[in-house]
């Protein structure tokens, strides 16, 4: 009671702060406390496999990582991946084409031109479409592209395949960058004379822009880690393909062939294009996080 | 949980140069002293911006869950200073209950929003039952919710859901209410029932109303407070000053020109 | 606070007034069709997706055998087990340490710290599954082998299916309880990235009222914000477990891939997709009695791309809203 010398002599129990451990208050304060330290300690659970696989990756490959291993064809159980690294990027050219193709025009009409109950419907198949695995798109894409078309294993079926199923991906990103243009925006263009496809051309796309090409990096960078859907409509090529319906080797299909390649040189290459694999995605993910970080910020900005 | 000790002599609150600093050495609050005695309803009146809220949310150390506020002064509660050291905030809440502009029920039944700061101590079923009636009745709303205590608190109207609030605060029986523009998001139907019950409650508790609008608080204060840019320009009987304000500012303000 | 703290739901999507003209009915119904036929893209695709799988089956195996733990005759109730016996411990655990992880990220860590945390959560989920597999395969297997079950078996022995009768047939380190935690640091960020989310969309004032009640804010958390949040986190469930279902590569390379029934967690198995794609090889070759394999492939491709559908559509009919774009999830 020394420090409430001012306070009436005959201060209740329950009236004084400091004397109160009424309802068990000491407890429940200290249970919070440990909790607000031992939660966050949980993030380690993430952070720390994250790191190991990092570093695993980076020690099992680097050291026969050379420029070599960026400049010449595999052969054999060893060898460098050129043609995996080309036939990767040309996949992934041809499935963002096809992403783009089938997802943008799709997700900018539904949030630009379809009434809410329409736009409701077509979200809810998008978001299917999006949870449809990667080995059913691929077996789609054997049946469909490689027997029924008989493109065979082939550079045009794996893009084609992959192009599938990034769609969603692209569809969705699209429609949420048209959708969360404040409202106040497209009333004062149109209150003030453009016609509506002028609105869309100079007003709206330019908003929407960069969270649409967010989306489209990472529609790339989930893509571009895809095997399934490889393995099924190409195979590993040695050299990079030489037309749309060759076989196109890819990073990953080439990690998956030599993971258990009892050769000694193969376990490398299979690391080597894990290191790659990683590098592409990581970087795909940091322009991901920076457009979309500068997108959100340029958004806000509109609705104050 | 007895019933509350013997209302004490002095000030429930006494507010001692009590200061708020944001980010950038802005001043929120600036110097404020204030009293505020047993049974009594204190209207803190000011333009939007003044620090009203900022006020209040000082009282039961809200303040400390915006980062970057530095608290000067002192706040006591019955003598004792809220922001002392070894003092728990969560000790201090529970004396100090709190409503805000919207209703803010929890998604559960009626009877367990009013029960929830009882629960948080594990009373018995006995306890919270007599507490939560007690508390619905002196909320006004024991008439209308009593044949539904089970129902979700979300059913019901805006209006009940802000009386239900003021049962949940009053639950715990704190000596001090403090409400934030309690009636801002009703309609006037609604908003004259809360008041109504303010009324009755001032008979018991120490209430701390803010509010922008002067017609509230010349219905249901004893004691106005005006506030502007964080600073006291004004206390004194509800009736004075909203007839012979002394300052020039007050003035302003109460015929609309701030 | 100005700008809203969740991305703006789709607004009032009214059509674009057509521009003044001479407009008949018609044109006008035909503007207001148009739209959908790329809106509808995705439909197209999964029902384009359904069909060929349908028309490469042979109704006939959807028999008795086909319902069947007989691996050797195209049975494929192994590979449902297998999938359930690895996708639900490593949901319920990516569950249980998403929660903790979004809780600490939602409500007790600085905002300077989430900042840095969050992207190691993110990052999580862009690592390809060919990736996790390799560093599965070589780097978590063996150590799991040589440290972990000595380890679970002594201690843990007393668990359901945790004491060992044998070792890990492929002698390698794979196993169910492998594919376990490679498919639980897969998901991880799925469930935490929504749950994180649907944690901080509840509203200031709720989360302050409980607060100003005395609540700590564990109690809050607990007794407001996790019933608040109830449909979000079913949601997280959900998607999480579509996700764990259609892991193919990475579960591969981690579980055995040998088709029976698990004696414990130290054990082989194998699931629907990881047999759909150790299967291709064989669906190429044209047998005697045509592409037998393939019209296998293609009925369990049906069952799993069923289930999936159904867990996706009840998670997004939980969510409602798709917060997320980091992660595509």
């Amino acid at each position: 009671m020394s420090g409430t010398a001012l306070a009436a002599p005959a201060l209740a129990a329950s009236d004084d702060l400091r004397r109160d451990r009424s309802g068990g208050v000491w407890r429940r304060t200290w249970f919070d406390r440990i909790v607000g330290w031992a939660l966050p300690l949980t993030v380690l659970v993430a952070v720390i496999p994250i790191l190991d696989l990092a570093y695993w990756i980076c020690v099992r490959a680097l050291p026969s990582f050379t420029l070599a291993t960026l400049t010449t064809n595999p052969s054999g159980a060893g060898g460098g991946l050129y043609a995996p690294l080309v036939g990767t990027l040309e996949i992934l050219l041809l499935a963002t084409t096809t992403a783009v193709a089938f997802g943008l025009i799709g997700g900018l009409v539904t949030a630009e031109y379809l009434d809410e109950a329409g736009a409701g419907v077509v979200r809810v198949t998008a978001n299917v479409m999006a949870g449809i695995p990667s080995i059913i798109v691929g077996l789609f894409g054997f049946l469909a592209f490689v027997l029924a078309f008989g493109w065979g294993a082939s550079l045009a079926a794996a893009g084609v395949t992959l192009g599938v199923f990034m769609t969603p991906y692209v569809f969705r990103a699209t429609d949420l960058a048209y959708a969360s243009i404040p409202p106040h925006i497209r009333e004062a263009a149109l209150g003030s004379g453009a016609r509506p496809i002028q609105y869309l051309l100079r007003v709206a796309t330019p908003i929407a822009l960069p969270q649409v090409l967010s989306g489209v990096f990472l529609a790339m960078a989930i893509g571009v880690g895809e095997t399934a859907p490889l393995y099924l409509t190409t195979s590993a090529a040695a050299i990079p393909p030489s037309g749309l319906f060759v076989p196109a080797g890819a990073l990953s299909l080439y990690i998956w062939e030599d993971f258990q390649n009892p050769l000694p040189g193969a376990v490398h290459i299979a690391f080597e294009a894990a290191f790659l694999l990683l590098v592409i995605v990581v970087g795909l993910n940091v322009l991901v996080r920076l457009i979309g970080q500068r997108a959100r910020r340029r958004l806000e900005g509109l609705f104050q | 949980m007895s019933g509350a000790a013997p209302v004490p002599s002095g000030p429930v609150v006494a507010v001692e140069k009590l200061s708020v600093t944001a980010r950038g050495n802005r001043k929120l609050l600036d110097g404020i002293d204030l009293d505020f005695a047993p049974r009594s309803l204190t209207a803190i009146v000011g333009p939007s911006g003044c620090g009203k809220t900022t006020f209040v949310r000082s009282l039961n150390r809200m303040t400390e869950l915006t980062p970057g506020l530095r608290i000067d002064g002192r706040v006591l509660y019955l003598g004792q200073n809220i922001y002392g050291r070894s003092v728990n905030p969560v000790v201090v809440r529970r004396r100090m209950g709190m409503v805000f502009q919207r209703p803010t029920v929890f998604p559960m039944s009626v009877f367990e929003n009013a029960a929830f700061g009882l629960r948080l101590v594990r009373a018995s079923e006995d306890e919270v039952d007599s507490a939560v009636t007690e508390a619905l009745q002196r909320a006004g709303l024991w008439e209308e919710v009593r044949a539904n205590l089970d129902g979700p608190a979300l059913a019901l109207s805006g209006g009940q859901q802000q009386r239900l609030c003021i049962a949940r605060a009053l639950a715990v029986r704190p000596r001090v209410l403090l409400l934030d523009e309690p009636t801002s998001a009703l309609d006037p139907a609604a908003t004259q029932r809360v008041e109504a019950t303010l009324q009755r409650l001032k008979e018991e508790i120490v209430l701390i109303l803010v509010t922008h609008n002067v017609a509230q608080a010349a219905r249901v204060s004893d004691r106005i407070a005006f506030l502007h840019s964080g600073r006291l320009v004004e206390v004194g009987a509800t009736g004075e000053i909203l007839e012979r304000p002394r300052e020039p500012l007050t003035m302003q303000f109460i015929t609309g020109r701030v | 606070m100005s700008p809203p703290s969740s991305p703006p739901t789709p607004q009032d999507g009214q059509p674009l007034p057509a521009p003044p003209g001479p407009s008949s009915s018609n044109l006008g119904a035909l503007r207001r069709i148009l739209p959908y036929i790329p809106a509808l893209i995705p439909l197209a695709i999964t029902v384009a997706i359904v069909l060929v799988l349908v028309q490469a089956t042979h109704f006939e195996n959807f028999g008795r055998s086909f319902w069947s733990f007989n691996a050797a005759q195209n049975g494929i109730l192994i590979y449902v087990v297998g999938s359930f016996l690895t996708s639900v411990p490593a949901l319920a655990l990516a569950m249980g340490i998403g929660l903790a992880v979004a809780i600490a990220s939602a409500v007790y860590m600085p905002g300077w710290l989430a900042s840095w945390t969050d992207p190691f959560v993110d990052l999580l989920s862009g690592i390809p599954s060919i990736v996790y597999g390799l560093w599965g395969y070589f780097v978590v297997a063996p150590y799991f082998k040589a440290d972990v079950y000595p380890w679970t078996t002594t201690y843990l022995a007393w668990i359901p299916g945790f004491a060992a009768n044998r070792t890990s047939p492929s002698g390698t380190g794979a196993s169910v309880m492998l594919a376990i935690v490679i498919l639980f640091l897969m998901i991880l960020p799925v469930t935490t990235l929504l749950m994180r989310d649907a944690l901080r969309s509840i509203p200031k004032d709720l989360w302050e009222s409980g607060l100003a009640l005395g609540a700590t804010r564990w109690e809050v958390t607990r007794r407001v914000s996790i019933p608040y949040c109830r449909r979000g986190i079913w949601g997280a469930a959900f998607l999480g477990f579509g996700r764990a279902m259609g892991e193919t590569v990475a579960v591969f390379m981690v579980i055995g891939q040998i088709p029976r029934l698990p004696t414990n967690i130290y054990d082989n198995t194998s699931t629907m997709a990881s047999l759909i794609i150790a299967e291709v090889d064989t669906a190429f070759e044209k047998s005697s009695v045509g592409y037998q394999t393939l019209h296998f492939l293609a009925e369990l491709g049906l069952v799993l791309m069923g289930i999936s559908l159904a867990v996706n559509v009840a998670g997004r009919w939980l969510i409602r809203r798709t917060f997320t774009e980091v992660a595509g999830v």
